[in-house]
C-alpha cells in the first residue's frame, strides 16, 4: 500500500433539525493514498458533500457539527483544531473545488484578484508577484488570452472558465490533497469532459492527491484509483476500482452499476433504476439502512446492522450477503472485521 | 442546462440532505395541513403567543368598554380636574377638565382597534383585487398599476394622510379610508406577483385544456401560496395603522374631542407636562403594547413559514460548543 | 449605463408630473378648495368675481394647472394666502432647518447601525444582537413622537438638563453649542427610529451574503475570518444597503413631521402641518412637489450607486455565456 495522505476514521457529522440532531455522515472510514484518486460516489442527500465539507471543517459554518471521528492529516486531527489554526492548511495543504462554478466566486472581485489572494496569503506574495502568476495559472488551467480573462469579473465568463478559475484558486497554493465536490454536474455536458481531463492532468503534472464526489460511476471509473460508494450517511462499499467494477459486492452498487446506460445490466434498452428512494436522515430503517430497496433483502437485515465485511484485498463491503465469506477470509488472513 | 440556471443557487450544500430538508412525512395517516403546520410552530413560539393573549385581552376590554370602564369617559367636571390616581375612584387620576384618564384609556381602545383592524381588512381587499387585475390582464392595465403604486410611494404615507385629513376634514370614516388608500400597495404586489408565477406555470395551460374553471384554479393557486404572506402584510398592517392613526389625532388631523382615542390623549398630554406628567406616559404604553403584539403576531406567523427555521438555528448557536469536538 | 440613465430619468420625471396632477386635483377637489380660500370673505357677488378673475380662478381647472405648473418650473410657488408672503420665503429655511436635524442623526444612526448589524450577523442571537432587537421591536412598535414627550418630561422637565424644544434658545441664534444641546432629544427620537430599520437590514443583508457559496470558496482559499466577513462579505452585502440608504435620502429633505411637531422644530415637517391645518394650498403644493422630487431624486441616486457598486449589473448580461 502506498502513503496515506488522509486517513479519515468513524468521521460522523450532524445537524439540529426540528427533530434534534441528525447524522448526515456515520461512521465514516477512508484513506486517500498519495498522488491518487478517491472517488466518492453516491446519490444526492447521501452525505457525501457532507463529508467534504467536515474535512474542510467548513461543516462549521453550514450548520453541521463533528460529532466523533477523526481526519488525520499528515499526522494531525483536523477534527479537533480549532478554525483559526485550519487557515494554513485550507487552501495551502487542502483546496477544495465546488459543484456549482458561477456562485463559488464572488461576484465583485476581478478573478484574477480572487487567484492572487489565494497566493498571497500562501505564498506571501507581493501584489505584482501574485498577480502575475494568477496570470500563469489561468493560463495552466487553460483559459484562452488570461492577461484579458484575469481582470474580468465572474459574470463575465462561463460556467466552464469559473470552474476553470475554481481550479486555478484551488491549484495554487500547490495543495497536497484537492476535494472536488461535484465538479462537473452544474456545466455542460461538453464541458464536463475538458474539465474532468484538466484534473487528470493537474494531477499527474502536480502530483495531488484528488477526492472526487459524484454521483456518476462512469465518471468514477474513469478518474478513480479507489472508490467509496456511500448510502444515506455510510459507505457501503469500498475498494480499488478495479475491485469495484469487477466484483460489484453491495446491492446498491450493483443497482448504481446497471443503472449506468451502457453497462452490462441494461435489459432490452430499459434503463435500470433502483426502486424507491433514499430514506431522510432523520428516520433510517432498523437494520442495514438499505434494506427497503434491497432486492436481496432478508430478515437479518431488518434487524441487525452490518459492519465493514472484507472480501478482497482493500475490498470491504456493508452487507450480510458476504456474512460467511467474510469468516473465511477472517480464518484465512487473519484480518479484522470492522465493526 | 446553462450557466445561467445555476448561478443563483442560494444553498450551502445543494446536496446535502438537511438543508434541502425533504422531512420525511409520518409513514402513515394523513400530513397535517398547511394551517396546522403553521399553528403548530406559532403556538410553540412564546412571545407569538403572548401577543395573541394581549391582543384578545385589549379585543375584550374593547367590546365590553362601556362595562368596564366606571365614568363616562367624555364627561366634562372642572370641579375634579387633575385628580391623583386613586382619589374618588379614579384609578389613574383625571384629567385637566375632570376626564377619568382611566376610562378614556378603555374607550380609546376601541377607536385604536376598529382603525387598525378595517384599514387592514380594507387594504388587502383593495390590493387583492388591483393585484389580481394587474397580474391578470398584464399590458397597459399592469404598467398604468404600476405608475399609480410608483406615484403612491413617492410620497411618504403620513405626508399623503395630513394632506388629505386637513383638505377633506377630519371624519373617522376619512381617516379610515385614507390609511387604507395608503398600505394597500404591499398587498398589490405580492398578490400581482403570484398572478405573474402563475401565468409561467405550465399546468395552468394544462388545467385550461382539460376544462378545469379558470378561476378555480387562480383562486387555490392564490389561496395556498399568497395567503399567509398577506396575512403577515396584514397583522403588520393593523399595528401601522394604530401607529398612523395615533399620530394624526397627536396632530389635530385625526380623532377628534368628544370621541377619544389614546393619540388624541396625547395631544392633550404634552400642555399639562409640568402638572401632570402620567398623562402622557399612559397612551403611549397603550399603543406601544398593543403594536407590539400585534407584530409579535405577526412575526409569529411569519416565522412559521419560514423553511429555515430561526429557533433551530439559535439553539444551534448554544448547542455547538458543548457538541463540537473541537469546540470551535 | 447612459442609455439606462435616460430611461431612469424619463421614468423620475413621468413619476414627478402625475405627483403634481395628483396634488393639484387633489386640492382643487376639497370642499372650499383654494377658490373659496382666495376669495376675501363677505365680498359681493360681483367683486368676488372680479377678485376671481383677477387671480386667474375663472379659467378652467385644467389651465389653472398649466399655469401653475409653469410657475413652478421657474422656480414661483405663488404666495400664502393669509399674509401673501412668497411661499419660497417659507421653504427655502425650513429646508435648511429640516436638513441639520436629519443629516445630524442620519449619519449617526448609520455610524452605530451598520457596523452594529455585521457585527450582529456574526454573533447571531448573541447579548447584542438580542439588544439590536429588542431595540427594533421598540422602534416598529413605539408612537415616535410619544417616545419624545417622554424624553422631554424626564430630561427637560424633571431633570432640566437638555432644552424642552425650538431649535435655538432665545436670544441665542446662530450659536452652535445651543444648536447642539437642541438638537440631542429630537435627534435621539429619530436615531432610534432610524435604528430600528438599519440594524436589521445591514444584519440581515450581511447573513444573506455569508450563506453565499463564494463565501464558503473564500473560506475554504483559507482567508482568515475577519477578512470573509470584511472583505469577501462587507462588499456585497453592502450593496443592498446602499440602495436602501439612497431611498432614504428624501427624507432629509421632507423631515419627520411628528419629531418636528414634538420638538417645536421649524422644519419642513411642522411647516407642513401648520400650513394642512390653516388650508395653505399653495405652501402644501409647493411642500407636495418638492417632497416628491426629493423622493425620486433619491431613488435615482439610490439606483445609480447600485450600479456602480456591483459589476454584475454595471456591466450587463452580455458576459452571462461565453
Amino acid at each position: 500500500m502506498a502513503e496515506k495522505l488522509l486517513e479519515v476514521r468513524n468521521l460522523t457529522t450532524g445537524f439540529l433539525t426540528e427533530k434534534g440532531f441528525v447524522k448526515a455522515t456515520d461512521r465514516i472510514s477512508i484513506n486517500i493514498e498519495k498522488g491518487k484518486t478517491l472517488c466518492l460516489v453516491g446519490e444526492s442527500g447521501s452525505g457525501k458533500s457532507v463529508t467534504s465539507l467536515s474535512i474542510m471543517r467548513l461543516i462549521d459554518y453550514a450548520g453541521g457539527v463533528i460529532l466523533e471521528g477523526n481526519i488525520n492529516f499528515k499526522g494531525q486531527d483536523l477534527a479537533a483544531k480549532k478554525q483559526e489554526e485550519l487557515k494554513e492548511i485550507r487552501g495551502n495543504q487542502i483546496s477544495m473545488i465546488f459543484q456549482d462554478p458561477m456562485s463559488a466566486l464572488n461576484p465583485v472581485f476581478t478573478v484574477g484578484e480572487q487567484i492572487a489572494e489565494s497566493l498571497r496569503l500562501h505564498q506571501n506574495k507581493n501584489k505584482d508577484e501574485a498577480w502575475k502568476e494568477a496570470v500563469e495559472l489561468l493560463r495552466m488551467v487553460g483559459i484562452p488570452s488570461p492577461e484579458i480573462r484575469a481582470k474580468q469579473y465572474p459574470n463575465q465568463l462561463s460556467g466552464g472558465m469559473c470552474q476553470r478559475v475554481v481550479i486555478a484558486i484551488a491549484l495554487a497554493a500547490k495543495p497536497e490533497l484537492l476535494i472536488a465536490d461535484e465538479p462537473t454536474t452544474a456545466l455542460d455536458v461538453t464541458v464536463q469532459a475538458q474539465i474532468l481531463e484538466l484534473l487528470q492532468d493537474l494531477k499527474e503534472k502536480l502530483g495531488t492527491s484528488i477526492l472526487l464526489i459524484t454521483h456518476d460511476m462512469g465518471v468514477a471509473a474513469e478518474m478513480a484509483d479507489h472508490i467509496a460508494v456511500m448510502y444515506a450517511g455510510a459507505i457501503v462499499e469500498q475498494g480499488t476500482v478495479e475491485e469495484i467494477f469487477a466484483n460489484p459486492s453491495h446491492p446498491y452498487t450493483v443497482g448504481l452499476l446497471q443503472s449506468i446506460p451502457g453497462f452490462e445490466g441494461e435489459r432490452g434498452g430499459e434503463l435500470y433504476t433502483i426502486k424507491g428512494t433514499i430514506p431522510g436522515l432523520g428516520n433510517l430503517p432498523q437494520g442495514c439502512r438499505f434494506n427497503p430497496r434491497c432486492p436481496h433483502v432478508m430478515d437479518k437485515c431488518r434487524q441487525v446492522e452490518p459492519g465493514d465485511i472484507q472480501i478482497g484485498a482493500e475490498h470491504k463491503t456493508k452487507c450480510w450477503l458476504y456474512e460467511d465469506q467474510a469468516k473465511v477470509a477472517a480464518a484465512g488472513k487473519g484480518e479484522h472485521i470492522h465493526g | 442546462m446553462s450557466d445561467l440556471n445555476t448561478a443563483t443557487a442560494p444553498n450551502v450544500q445543494n446536496t446535502d440532505p438537511v438543508v434541502t430538508g425533504n422531512a420525511p412525512l409520518p409513514p402513515t395517516g394523513k400530513p397535517p395541513g398547511p394551517w396546522k403546520i403553521v399553528w403548530q410552530k406559532f403556538s410553540r413560539n412564546p412571545f407569538a403567543m403572548t401577543g395573541l393573549v394581549v391582543l384578545l385581552i385589549f379585543i375584550f376590554v374593547a367590546v365590553f368598554a362601556k362595562f368596564i370602564a366606571p365614568f363616562d369617559p367624555a364627561k366634562i367636571d372642572l370641579m375634579t380636574a387633575n385628580l391623583k390616581p386613586g382619589v374618588d375612584g379614579h384609578w389613574l387620576g383625571t384629567d385637566e377638565l375632570g376626564r377619568d384618564i382611566f376610562s378614556r384609556l378603555v374607550h380609546s381602545s376601541q377607536v385604536s382597534l376598529l382603525i387598525g383592524f378595517s384599514v387592514a381588512i380594507i387594504a388587502v381587499f383593495l390590493g387583492s383585487i388591483l393585484g389580481a387585475i394587474s397580474g391578470y390582464f398584464g399590458g397597459w392595465i399592469d404598467t398604468v398599476l404600476m405608475r399609480l403604486i410608483d406615484v403612491m410611494i413617492s410620497l411618504p404615507s403620513l405626508f399623503i394622510n395630513i394632506l388629505v385629513m386637513a383638505i377633506f376634514g377630519t371624519k373617522l370614516l376619512y381617516l379610515i379610508l385614507i390609511l387604507a388608500l395608503t398600505s394597500w400597495t404591499g398587498v398589490a404586489r405580492l398578490v400581482r406577483g403570484q398572478f405573474l408565477q402563475l401565468r409561467e406555470m405550465q399546468y395552468v395551460e394544462a388545467a385550461r385544456a382539460t376544462g378545469v374553471s379558470h378561476s378555480g384554479i387562480i383562486f387555490r393557486h392564490l389561496l395556498r401560496n399568497a395567503s399567509f404572506p398577506i396575512i403577515v402584510n396584514a397583522t403588520l398592517m393593523v399595528g401601522g395603522a394604530i401607529l398612523s392613526e395615533s399620530g394624526l389625532s397627536y396632530l389635530g388631523l385625526g380623532i377628534q374631542m368628544p370621541a377619544t382615542s389614546w393619540g388624541l390623549m396625547l395631544s392633550n398630554s404634552q400642555e399639562f407636562m409640568l402638572t401632570n406628567p402620567m398623562q402622557a406616559v399612559y397612551p403611549g404604553l397603550c399603543i406601544l403594547i398593543v403594536v407590539l403584539a400585534v407584530n409579535f403576531i405577526g412575526d409569529g406567523i411569519r416565522d412559521a413559514l419560514d423553511p429555515r427555521q430561526k429557533n433551530t438555528r439559535r439553539r444551534l448557536a448554544k448547542w455547538r460548543k458543548n457538541f463540537s469536538k473541537s469546540g470551535i | 449605463m447612459t442609455e439606462y440613465l435616460i430611461r431612469r430619468l424619463l421614468q423620475s420625471i413621468l413619476v414627478i408630473f402625475l405627483v403634481s396632477i395628483a396634488a393639484f386635483g387633489l386640492m382643487h377637489a376639497a370642499p372650499g378648495g383654494p377658490t373659496q380660500m382666495m376669495i376675501s370673505p363677505g365680498l359681493s357677488p360681483e367683486t368676488a368675481a372680479v377678485q376671481k378673475h383677477n387671480l386667474g380662478l375663472d379659467k378652467p381647472v385644467p389651465t389653472q394647472y398649466v399655469i401653475w405648473l409653469k410657475n413652478m418650473l421657474k422656480g414661483d410657488m405663488g404666495n400664502t394666502f393669509k399674509n401673501n408672503t412668497p411661499v419660497g420665503d417659507l421653504i427655502w429655511p425650513a429646508v435648511k432647518n429640516t436638513l441639520a436635524l436629519m443629516s445630524f442623526s442620519w449619519v449617526i444612526s448609520l455610524l452605530i447601525a451598520i457596523p452594529w448589524g455585521i457585527y450582529n450577523s456574526t454573533r447571531e442571537y448573541g447579548i447584542s444582537d438580542q439588544s439590536a432587537n429588542f431595540i427594533t421591536y421598540l422602534g416598529f412598535a413605539m408612537p415616535a413622537f410619544w417616545f419624545g414627550i417622554i424624553l422631554q418630561e424626564f430630561f427637560s422637565i424633571k431633570m432640566d438638563w437638555l432644552p424642552l424644544s425650538d431649535m435655538y434658545s432665545m436670544e441665542k441664534h446662530g450659536d452652535l453649542g445651543n444648536l447642539f444641546m437642541h438638537l440631542i432629544l429630537p435627534s435621539t427620537v429619530l436615531i432610534l427610529v432610524n435604528l430600528a430599520g438599519y440594524v436589521k437590514y445591514s444584519r440581515s443583508s450581511m447573513l444573506e451574503v455569508l450563506e453565499q457559496d463564494y463565501i464558503r470558496t473564500a473560506r475554504a482559499k483559507g482567508v482568515p475570518e475577519r477578512k470573509v466577513i470584511f472583505r469577501h462579505a462587507l462588499r456585497n452585502a453592502l450593496i443592498p444597503i446602499i440602495t436602501v440608504i439612497g431611498m432614504d435620502l428624501a427624507s432629509l429633505v421632507a423631515g419627520a413631521t411628528l419629531t418636528e411637531k414634538v420638538f417645536n422644530w421649524p422644519g419642513m415637517g411642522r411647516l407642513f402641518v401648520d400650513m394642512a391645518l390653516a388650508r395653505e394650498y399653495t405652501v402644501l403644493m409647493a411642500i407636495t412637489m418638492i417632497t416628491a422630487v426629493a423622493v425620486v431624486l433619491g431613488n435615482l441616486i439610490a439606483d445609480i450607486l447600485y450600479k456602480l457598486v456591483d459589476p454584475r449589473v454595471q456591466l450587463g448580461r452580455k458576459g452571462g455565456k461565453a
